[in-house]
């Protein structure tokens, strides 16, 4: 037997994100028709504030009368004020709701996915731990929750400033900058379902389902005080659109305890996945 | 140090059993067949020693690597290269993206040369990859970073008979190199040609660790023999003589013992015509299958395969 030279070791350690560089790079055009997506649904809302506001009806005062949950249910406070209008209409519906479930099923196709695809064999024969592998395709989900962040909370400032109705800024950037962390929870639970199941459709509904069934949670337990203490477990009882639009509320601790709910599940999700068999 | 080293090594899913205390150890420096049919736990093998799942007992290294340790078997890891049966790919990258975070993670010194000898159209989407293709792309980062020691699971699959040749004379060069190779397989010639030892899986045990020239001469010898009369009673009764098979005076049978005593009992006979030749692997194989009627017909599941 010849033996082979010695190759010098490639700088493999300077070289430490390139699972998350390169799931960034397969999920840039889903970021990009997501970005555009929201983008265009903020439009929308924009440009029907002023016809909202000039129709001959005090809005409020409709508000008033719906059932209690109702008003619970959507965060409606006000739809008289444009922070009031976006916090329904853009920010408990889109955000909340939509990119709450978006991000979990993001999450939930994460490690499923390539299980089921048979890429995980390949990509845990690389010299790279699980928890890399984990955490690295979980940091790569922050790119496209920022982009819709930064790329739609700028739209809306321009877009209030447009219509004559420009949204209180400080307002503005809270109500993103306080919703990453809600989105990082949903897409930590989405991961725990990733690691637990091998079919990427089964982890992505389980996900959708129950990020939908805490939301519901929290808004069942808003209306009714007895329960109301629930709330507290739901990733959505620590975000409140309405609360940092209408009432200039920044709920910082809650954010803090969204980060820390974060970092717990995540570590959850490795636990599972490092003792795991592919 | 083995580059492969198995003791004891035991994986069952629940009451079903993937490998059964498997303990043996692959030489530096060869290349090694592991054959058996499908379901026999060759792939369940392989997975133990690339850490993806976890034995119930017993243990394996990998480059001295303990294959229960992670930290130790990823730095074993670099200098391995892998090849899995079930190859998948995201679909919409292109082969380049692939080598691209590949190189990047384990290192990509020989890409050019191996792109020059399987040629993946790299700058096309995977998702129009035929399974050839794929599997060339699979070789490249599996031989791209120059690795000591290279684990296939059924590596010609899907290749074409003319890559597969290209294949095997890729592998013995390899090895010229100093590269140790083990790989898995179903198909018996491409063992035959290219392994230097091969060990027999059958339901997750180890039935046969042999040198491939062992393991055909115990597989005795094929005779065909034509003789003037009838001479079926006088051969069977000759020790060494099974798998006998008569039609008018033409008789074939495998022949196990020694040839001083074969050709003298066939010195009695009036013979017009007689062929001596090695039994093809196939035949070698069934002797470690064919008693248990338990198994499924293995003849079903392996292939020939003379590409």
């Amino acid at each position: 037997m010849t033996l082979k030279p010695t190759i010098p070791q490639q700088n493999w350690r300077q070289e430490m994100l390139e699972t998350a560089r390169y799931e960034v790079d397969r999920r840039r055009r889903g970021t990009v028709v997501l970005t555009a997506g929201i983008s265009l649904v903020a439009v929308f809302f924009i440009a029907l504030y002023p016809s909202f506001q000039t129709a001959d009806i005090d809005i409020d005062q409709m508000i008033e009368a719906w059932p209690p949950a109702m008003r619970e249910a959507f965060g409606l406070v006000t739809l008289a004020s444009i922070e009031g209008f976006l916090a329904v209409e853009l920010y408990n519906f889109v955000w909340v709701i939509v990119l709450g479930l978006y991000f979990a099923y993001l999450a939930a196709g994460l490690i499923a996915d390539d299980i089921e695809g048979d890429r995980m064999d390949l990509l845990c024969s690389l010299p790279v731990s699980r928890t890399r592998v984990l955490f690295e395709k979980f940091a790569a989900l922050v790119v496209p929750i920022l982009a819709v962040n930064v790329v739609v909370g700028s739209l809306v400032y321009a877009g209030t400033i447009a219509i004559g109705e420009p949204i209180d800024a400080l307002g503005l950037v809270m109500v993103h900058l306080l919703s990453i962390p809600y989105l990082l929870l949903c897409a930590t639970i989405g991961l725990v379902f990733s690691v637990k199941f091998d079919r990427g459709d089964v982890a992505k509904r389980a996900a959708i389902a129950a990020i939908f069934a805490l939301y519901l949670l929290d808004s069942i337990a808003g209306s009714v005080e007895e329960i109301s203490v629930v709330q507290s477990l739901t990733p959505s009882g620590y975000y409140d659109p309405t609360a940092i639009l209408v009432q200039e509320t920044y709920a910082i601790g809650d954010a803090g305890v969204l980060l820390v709910a974060t970092a717990v599940v995540l570590v959850g999700a490795r636990v599972l996945f490092v003792r795991r068999d592919l | 140090m083995h580059p492969i080293e198995a003791s004891g090594l035991t994986k069952t899913y629940g009451s079903v059993l993937g490998v059964d205390s498997l303990s043996f150890h692959v030489e530096s420096g060869e290349v090694f067949g592991f054959l058996g049919p499908n379901g026999a736990g060759k792939t369940t093998f392989i997975r133990l020693l690339l850490g993806l799942i976890s034995p119930t007992s017993g243990t394996a290294a990998v480059l001295g690597a303990d294959v229960r340790e992670e930290a130790a078997l990823i730095e074993a890891k670099r200098r391995v290269g892998y090849l899995p049966a079930n190859l998948g790919f995201d679909p919409g990258a292109t082969g380049e993206d692939v080598l691209d975070y590949h190189g990047a993670v384990k290192g990509d010194s020989r890409r050019q040369d191996l792109l020059a000898m399987f040629s993946p159209p790299i700058d096309r989407p995977i998702r129009e990859y035929s399974t050839g293709n794929k599997q060339m792309l699979g070789l490249v980062q599996a031989f791209m970073h120059d690795p000591d020691l290279v684990i296939m699971d059924e590596p010609t699959s899907g290749l074409d008979p003319l890559k597969q040749e290209r294949f095997h004379e890729f592998i013995r060069a390899e090895r010229d190199r100093g590269t140790t190779v083990f790989f898995s397989s179903h198909v018996l010639s491409e063992v035959r040609r290219v392994c230097d030892r091969v060990g027999i899986l059958r339901e997750g045990s180890l039935v046969a660790l042999e040198d491939i020239d062992t393991l055909l001469a115990q597989g005795g010898k094929r005779v065909h023999l034509r003789a003037a009369e009838d001479v079926h009673d006088r051969v069977r009764s000759l020790d060494g003589v099974f798998d006998l098979d008569t039609v008018g005076h033409e008789l074939h049978f495998t022949y196990a013992g020694g040839y001083n005593e074969l050709l003298d009992r066939l010195a009695s006979f009036e013979i017009l015509d007689i062929e001596i030749t090695e039994p093809p692997l196939e035949d070698v194989f069934m002797h470690y299958y064919g008693d248990d009627t338990e198994t499924d017909d293995p003849a079903t599941k392996l292939e020939a395969g003379d590409a």
